[in-house]
């Protein structure tokens, strides 16, 4: 089978040559003006603004996403910051809590003592004073008694024509002789 | 067959019919007055375009559909690097006429790889040609209106050039930039479809008539059995190659376009 | 020539005539320079996106610009095989 003949161009008279395929058909030109119109109104039409909405729509998308995961994070972050500022606050409102508490306890413990040893004192001052009150009445009772008694003792001894007054000023001297003492 | 050859012929006498010249491979059965097949399958083509971009683009997604995602690849392809990474800041204008050229293009070209239409359409002279056509009225357009009249002396006579060469050099700049520019453009797509089809005419189609006339007892089994696959197989490889083949002529079709229009745009280099 | 006229003949296979079996002759010589040339420049153009990977888009664009010029001389050869054919 001879199947150059595929290829062989049989130009015969009358035949249509081979040149023919290298003209435009006029209704093949047509059918081709009419589609490639249609192809580039629609996609000067349509698809060109289309695209750029598309690619809009998608650069927004993106931008937003960006700025929504921004916000996320300064937010996280200020909510950190603040946590930490609040944990540095109650550390620190603890301590003073503490240390108040510590200045209260020792300023409590110093008044105690001190009101302790004022009392104690005062306690001392009074029982002094008792003591020496009732030292002094003491005495006074003693000296008085002492006087009376010696001069009874005296009347008693010297009889009883003795100058009661002579005897009395006697008995005085030698007391606050004594009392020198 | 006729559905991987294009063209019919009575399938009880023959397997495949072996056309008289090359041009049944490439001109389509009418339908209806002078409406072809070819002719609504380019109409198709340009609906297969708007359906794709229309059902990516539908509504604005953050997060694209996988067609979606797959028809935006293309689209930021053409839109980055070709239109802005070859013209520059000024291509976003030219950006739908690139892409629209793109896409139609692909589309029409992958005619050519799918079954049951297997017909690159861009094999008819009329789709490539009226593409460059555009393109060359666009760029030549752009030039005037950038540079006014200066935009002939720019481009014909390059700055630097001596003297002496410039009758040269204007000729060969006239020839190479009005005439050889869009003749290139349009042939190169032509070219490249037309012997795509026809490869694949041939080679899938030699091995199915090598089983076919095997099976008929007209040849004897071996040649047939041993033959035929391996044209098929032949046939399938160079399939594989078609499409990188289409893919790059669409991009080189879409880029060329662009690098045009950036020359008129900016004649210093 | 003659040699070329057998080769075109058979080329031609039995129903066609030898101009088309020329031209197809006529299109493979001529897309042998463009062929080389294509290579060149796309060999380049890797070798040169390889030391500096980071001009890389500016090296294909530039690629593509180089092989659209070396081609179209290859896709004159094809519409002039059609036309001859």
């Amino acid at each position: 089978m001879d199947y150059s003949s595929l290829l062989i161009l049989a130009v015969e008279e009358g035949e249509a040559s081979s040149a023919e395929l290298l003209l435009p058909a006029w209704p093949e030109l047509v059918a081709g003006i009419i589609a490639f119109a249609i192809v580039y109104f629609f996609v000067w039409r349509w698809v060109w603004p289309n695209m750029s909405k598309t690619m809009e729509a998608r650069q927004a998308a993106i931008a937003g996403e960006v700025t929504a995961a921004e916000k996320a994070k300064e937010e996280a972050e200020s909510l950190v910051s603040d946590y930490k500022a609040r944990l540095a606050d109650a550390k620190t409102e603890g301590n003073s809590i503490v240390e108040e508490a510590r200045q209260t306890a020792e300023q409590m413990r110093t008044d105690i003592i001190a009101k302790a040893e004022a009392d104690a004192e005062q306690i001392r001052a009074k029982a002094r004073e008792d003591a020496a009150g009732e030292k002094a009445r003491a005495l006074a009772d003693a000296k008085s008694q002492v006087g009376s008694i010696s001069v009874d003792l005296a009347e008693k001894i010297v009889g009883e024509s003795l100058d009661a007054q002579a005897h009395q000023d006697l008995i005085n001297r030698y007391l606050s002789d004594l009392e020198k003492l | 067959m006729d559905v991987i050859l294009a063209f019919s012929c009575n399938p009880q006498e023959q397997p495949l019919c072996i056309p008289d010249s090359i041009l049944e491979l490439f001109e389509l059965p009418v339908l209806f007055g002078s409406v072809n097949r070819t002719m609504v399958y380019i109409i198709l083509a340009a609906l297969v375009v708007v359906a794709a971009l229309y059902f990516a683009y539908r509504k604005p997604r953050v997060v694209p559909t996988k067609f979606g995602l797959a028809v935006e690849s293309m689209v930021d392809f053409v839109r980055n690097d070709i239109a802005l990474g070859v013209i520059g800041p000024g291509g976003e204008k030219y950006g739908p006429y690139l892409l629209s050229l793109f896409m139609f293009i692909l589309v029409g070209n992958f005619f050519g790889l799918t079954p049951f239409i297997n017909f690159p359409i861009g094999s008819r002279m009329a789709i490539p040609g009226f593409l460059a056509l555009v393109t060359y009225v666009i760029f030549v357009f752009v030039g005037f209106k950038k540079q006014g009249l200066a935009y002939l002396g720019e481009t014909l006579w390059p700055p630097g050039v001596p003297v002496a060469l410039r009758p040269l050099i204007g000729v060969i700049e006239l020839v190479s930039i009005f005439i050889v520019r869009p003749f290139s453009l349009a042939v190169r797509l032509f070219a490249n479809l037309v012997a795509g089809h026809t490869m694949l005419a041939l080679l899938l189609g030699s091995g199915v008539y090598f089983v076919w006339t095997a099976a008929n007892g007209d040849i004897s089994f071996l040649k047939g059995f041993v033959v035929g696959p391996l044209w098929f197989v032949f046939g399938m490889a160079i399939f594989l190659l078609e499409i990188l083949v289409l893919t790059l002529q669409a991009y080189i079709f879409t880029l060329l376009s662009a690098v045009y229009i950036e020359s008129s745009l900016n004649p210093a280099h | 020539m003659d040699a070329l006229m057998i080769l075109a003949q058979e080329g031609a296979g039995l129903t066609g005539n030898v101009g088309s079996g020329l031209a197809a002759i006529g299109y493979g010589l001529g897309a042998i320079g463009p062929g080389i040339g294509v290579g060149i420049v796309a060999g380049n153009a890797v070798q040169a996106m390889a030391r500096q990977p980071e001009v890389a888009g500016m090296l294909r664009t530039n690629m593509f610009i180089g092989m659209a010029l070396s081609e179209a001389l290859a896709l004159i050869g094809f519409v002039v095989f059609f036309l001859a054919g």
